[in-house]
């Protein structure tokens, strides 16, 4: 780690009544990075963000902002601005008093915060709108408002609460170009809080994924789609295929015979006992989008021969079930050109790099810890 | 048939025309029975063979005088309306949160139990509490009415509040704060003007409740608190018509004035415009 954690979780816990809703999170957020708080509705990714804010209180564990503690400092005192799903424009306030609302709090003068409001409402597009009431805004319009509201009092963190769930899909590619955008312009901390993949794949540098409390998994984008930690953490960003393998050293022995990997196979629930070349057995994964499908046999390595059990067509890709000769189930999602007939035998090339492995063992906390490294920042 | 009036209804409702004229029919209905009063307060006397009375200004003359003590009613009267009304928002805001907003065991209990002052007769209580006032020394005195007042006032205003914080969104006070807003700072520039338009209808009721109470204040004031209904009271047993209808016209005017005023805070509150107090 080279430079300090901007922003640091340590050991965070919060349960209501006996739910406990956040357990043991630790992370560490670099100054002006943008992460994803993913998970499934009620993993406790947006009660995490309450925490931060100052909102909730935690039970245990400590939030650190540029090495001070906050847990006693006030939310109004954080420097923190939370963004929430539905905009939440103050009805009784013009769209320009609501920008200018933060400033007027801080009993920023009069002058100012009425130029400083304006020129916010321009940066998101709306200038000309600060005599309107809220409620003559479109939700997408709404939903700037409120950002252009958080970003005027400068804040530390931008806390942004499933911010466009509530905009149809059209709009919603919009705001996230405009959200990046401003990101870039103010050099802002931001945390997004998202139940969808693709969202938090386009927004963020790293994504947090957040299961049933825990924190499962924080790295980038690219490592959760290509290395996911474990078989749930796969099937969330849309992995289907999942086979139980015999793995030594890079040599994976499927039903159907050996085929090669880069990855070395993570060997979990008999890891005490590495010594000297034993077979273990391993889950083993590959993205759909990652199977080349060949019409002939071109290479030897790797290649499965398959029948084509079913052919979709989705616009953009065509989603292909594959069963190999060995009795394997296969998803591949091949470039729309590829139109290989239902029936049709063909070779499936599974590229080494593309292989994936984690232990065949579920989720325990223990492993939450051994995976603790990987939640601090990118180094650089 | 049935259609055809409906439809003939729907058209006339739209006409400005015909709102006018239903306005105005509204307005009669309710204002007519004032108009009796109205012409006794300028009678000398108006009995059966004459059409129209005749007039003088000698009843609204008497009602300047000491002698009818309804200056001293009408200052007494609004001293006790309006203490009593801020001391029921003082505690009925604070309650009517909770009950709106929160839930906890024996809410609905506590609920019916807020309208048993409005249930039960306050005869029933009158003495008990007579008897606590005359121990602590409050028997006779202004405070004492004060806060025998808060007995009806304070259910009313609860209740119209919590129903207020049923329909407030917290999240604008979680927003608010996050925003860089105290605590303080989100009552006064958000919660208080969100829930404004509840707050001046609570009072109104409360204030009206006050301001028309007589029986409370005849136990408790013990013939020493002397408020405006007890002077109206004093003159209809004197069977002075014509002062009888001075009076109670008088006694209507701070509820006219109220009202006047809460609907045009209630107007304010929809229409601020312009970017006005960023």
């Amino acid at each position: 780690m080279s430079k300090p954690a901007y922003l640091s979780l340590q050991q965070l816990t919060k349960s209501f009544r006996d739910i406990s809703a956040v357990q043991d999170v630790w992370l560490d957020v670099a100054a002006g990075e943008r992460l994803a708080l993913l998970g499934p509705s009620g993993c406790g990714k947006s009660t995490t963000l309450q925490l931060i804010a100052g909102i909730q209180q935690p039970d245990a564990g400590q939030i650190f902002l540029e090495g001070q503690p906050l847990n006693q400092v006030p939310p109004e005192r954080r420097g923190m601005a939370l963004v929430l799903q539905k905009g939440l424009l103050f009805p009784h306030l013009s769209v320009g008093e609501n920008v200018a609302f933060g400033l007027k709090m801080r009993r920023v003068s009069r002058k100012e915060r009425e130029q400083r409001a304006l020129t916010m409402l321009d940066q998101v597009q709306l200038s000309g709108f600060a005599n309107r009431r809220p409620s003559e805004l479109s939700g997408g319009q709404a939903q700037r408002v409120a950002l252009a509201r958080s970003l005027v009092i400068a804040p530390k963190v931008l806390l942004l609460d499933e911010p466009l769930s509530a905009l149809d899909a059209n709009l919603r590619g919009t705001m996230q170009e405009l959200i990046l955008r401003l990101q870039e312009e103010t050099g802002v901390t931001l945390i997004v809080v998202t139940h969808d993949q693709s969202e938090a794949v386009v927004i963020s540098e790293r994504i947090a994924l957040m299961f049933d409390g825990h924190l499962r998994q924080v790295a980038t984008p690219e490592v959760l789609y290509q290395q996911p930690a474990d078989e749930t953490v796969a099937r969330f960003f849309g992995g289907v295929n999942f086979f139980t393998a015999q793995a030594q050293g890079h040599k994976l022995t499927l039903p159907g015979g050996d085929i090669l990997t880069t990855a070395y196979p993570q060997s979990g629930h008999r890891s005490g006992s590495r010594s000297g070349p034993q077979s273990d057995s391993v889950q083993i994964t590959i993205r759909p989008e990652r199977i080349h499908l060949l019409a002939n046999q071109i290479c030897g390595t790797n290649l499965l021969p398959v029948t084509i059990i079913q052919n979709r067509f989705t616009g953009t890709q065509r989603h292909l079930s594959l069963k190999s000769a060995a009795g394997l189930n296969l998803q591949a999602w091949v470039p729309p050109s590829l139109d290989f007939p239902v029936g049709q035998t063909a070779f499936a090339h599974l590229p080494p790099d593309a292989l994936w492995s984690f232990p065949q063992v579920d989720f325990t906390p223990s492993l939450s810890r051994q995976q603790q490294p990987s939640a601090a920042p990118p180094t650089g | 048939m049935r259609n055809l009036v409906r439809d003939l209804v729907r058209k006339s409702l739209k006409d400005p025309v015909a709102q006018k004229m239903l306005l105005l029919l509204i307005v009669s209905v309710l204002f007519l029975p004032f108009l009796p009063l109205l012409i006794w307060s300028f009678a000398q006397g108006w009995y059966f063979p004459q059409l129209i009375p005749q007039w003088t200004l000698q009843n609204w003359s008497t009602l300047f005088t000491t002698s009818t003590r309804v200056g001293q009613g009408f200052v007494q009267s609004l001293v006790i309306a309006v203490c009593s009304t801020g001391l029921a928002l003082l505690v009925g805001m604070p309650a009517g949160r909770a009950l709106g907003m929160m839930d906890f065991p024996g809410k609905g209990a506590i609920k019916l139990f807020l309208l048993l002052p409005i249930i039960v007769s306050p005869l029933a209580t009158l003495m008990g509490i007579q008897f606590m006032l005359i121990r602590l020394g409050l028997s006779g005195t202004l405070l004492g009415v004060v806060l025998v007042h808060l007995l009806p006032t304070i259910p009313y205003i609860t209740l119209v509040l919590s129903s207020v914080y049923a329909n407030f969104d917290a999240d604008y006070e979680i927003q608010a704060r996050s925003l860089g807003a105290s605590a303080w700072q989100v009552f006064r520039h958000i919660t208080l003007p969100l829930i404004a338009p509840g707050v001046v209808v609570g009072a109104l009721f409360a204030f009206l409740i006050s301001w028309n109470e007589f029986l409370l204040t005849f136990f408790v004031g013990s013939g020493r608190v002397f408020t405006l209904p007890m002077v109206l009271f004093t003159a209809l047993q004197g069977g002075n018509t014509g002062l009888t209808a001075a009076i109670a016209i008088t006694s209507i005017l701070p509820a006219l004035v109220f009202l006047f005023f809460s609907s045009r805070a209630l107007d304010d509150n929809a229409a601020i415009g312009g970017l006005g107090n960023v």
